[in-house]
């Protein structure tokens, strides 16, 4: 059926295919974030991005019909004076929350309450989504603000309810944000009232169910309470969010008497499979440092 | 497949389509938590009608360029579309399938090939979280959609590459229709 040079050459095509990823791997992994990859990389997102949002407003009335249709068949009956309603409450509430367990420690340490240590204003950037991921394993979204709107790695990013990401690399124009539900990410977090600590973990492939672990069996979390960022630094030396956003709210936890720490799940409040448009806080709050030093941020 | 300028113009072409497509489009509308994946079917219907070598070529190059706009890990895409890519021209060039409806197996088998491999090489790579058993769910309805979207996106992809293509397996299709018998002259018709 094929003489040998066919077979020959179309192994040799596929052997090279293959060590040619295999390479591209090794090196991605190998260099930093400034290496010659990661600078393709960039550059590619920064060409393709005028396409991208082109695209994207373009097939947003398809996009729309099908999410249209799919509420229907759902039967949602949330309507959208409500729900507005209820972010508006939630973000209410976790400020006052906020401020008042801030108050009552701040007061402790007198000596930091004279630094300026308490929550100073954001600036939100506000961006729209103009690309995501397509995978489950890889969950981060392109946004249409860059450095030049003053957008920065590492910094933070809220959706409609709460928080959604962080920043990890930013073009003249558009931004790559990975969200909490990624699997590399980690968002140190707290529980009010409790004040319990924790880092918030996705699981890989269910948006609606994150998990705040390391959370030490002694100190028990009740269910339905709020979970918002705390302004420490996780153990993967994730960039501080600014304390005070919240994340989700406690649905179930899991406690076993043999193990140390419990589990906790939280159902996110921003809706993360279809969010349009985020906000970006170009200028982090001063409270993480606060919550860095001792005694500070519980 | 008839290696032409051309040819590599309409497979790119159809390549950079469906990787904006699906970023800026698919991706981003969940169907019962799974969303469709045109990428792996282009790959799919271009190693389908071009063969192991077009096949395997176009999966490397949706699968880097799929890695470059979405900031995802460079290699791992590229890597498991290249196989899928060979695999999916190897069939079609040992089998010499002929059937009208079979860009819906090969469509499924491909996106199942496509979300399991590259689900092993994320785990292997850098995936330390826990995995939700919905991962499963969403890989089924993924493979679900893009079975249903199979045939029409083979059909397109065929048309496109019409000029290019040596060998049209439908065109094989029709010529395998058994001669239809007949009886004498004058009996032709009526079945004898």
């Amino acid at each position: 059926m094929y003489d040998r040079n066919t077979i020959r050459r179309r192994r040799a095509v596929l052997a090279v295919f293959i060590a040619l990823s295999i390479v591209i791997l090794t090196a991605y992994f190998g260099e930093s974030g400034g290496g010659a990859l990661h600078t393709m990389q960039r550059g590619a997102q920064e060409t393709f991005a005028p396409i991208e949002t082109g695209a994207t407003k373009a097939l947003k009335p398809f996009r729309d019909f099908v999410a249209w249709a799919g509420d229907t068949i759902d039967a949602k009956d949330q309507n959208t004076g409500l729900k507005d309603e209820v972010e508006r409450l939630r973000s209410d509430l976790a400020e006052a929350q906020t401020s008042l367990r801030d108050a009552n420690q701040l007061k402790a340490i007198r000596a930091l309450h004279q630094e300026n240590y308490f929550p100073a204003a954001t600036q939100p950037v506000t961006a729209r989504v103009i690309a995501k991921s397509p995978t489950v394993w890889y969950s981060s979204v392109k946004i249409d603000k860059g450095s030049n709107d003053g957008v920065r790695v590492n910094q933070p990013v809220i959706a409609a309810g709460g928080l959604a990401g962080k920043v990890i690399s930013a073009t003249g124009g558009t931004a790559e944000v990975r969200l909490i539900t990624d699997g590399e990410s980690g968002v140190s977090a707290q529980v009010f009232p409790e004040g319990v600590t924790g880092i918030v973990r996705p699981q890989v492939g269910d948006p609606n169910d994150l998990l705040l672990e390391n959370v030490e069996s002694g100190r028990r979390v009740t269910e339905r309470t709020l979970v918002i960022t705390s302004g420490f630094t996780s153990s993967k030396g994730e960039s501080l969010f600014p304390r005070g956003i919240p994340v989700g709210r406690v649905t179930r936890v899991d406690f076993d008497e043999l193990e140390t720490y419990q589990r906790v799940h939280i159902k996110p409040f921003a809706d993360l499979r279809r969010v349009d448009v985020v906000e970006v806080l170009t200028r982090r709050g001063v409270a993480q440092q606060a919550a860095s030093l001792p005694g500070g941020g519980g | 497949m008839i290696l032409s300028v051309g040819a590599f113009i309409r497979v790119g072409a159809l390549l950079l389509v469906a990787v904006v497509l699906q970023i800026s489009a698919l991706s981003q509308i969940g169907i019962l938590g799974g969303h469709a994946d045109v990428i792996v079917l282009a790959v799919a219907a271009t190693a389908f009608y071009g063969g192991a070598i077009p096949g395997s070529a176009a999966g490397f190059s949706a699968g880097l360029l799929l890695d470059l706009l979405t900031g995802a890990t460079m290699g791992a895409s590229s890597l498991v579309l290249t196989a899928v890519g060979y695999a999916v021209g190897r069939f079609r060039e040992l089998r010499d399938p002929s059937h009208g409806l079979l860009p819906l197996p090969v469509g499924a088998c491909a996106t199942a090939g496509w979300v399991l491999a590259f689900a092993a090489v994320s785990l292997m790579l850098d995936i330390g979280a826990r995995v939700s058993p919905l991962v499963i769910r969403d890989m089924i309805v993924t493979i679900l959609l893009n079975a249903l979207l199979a045939l029409p996106v083979f059909t397109g992809v065929r048309k496109l590459l019409g000029p290019s293509l040596a060998v049209d397996p439908l065109e094989l299709r029709k010529r395998r229709r058994p001669p239809r018998e007949a009886g004498p002259l004058g009996l032709r018709g009526l079945e004898v």
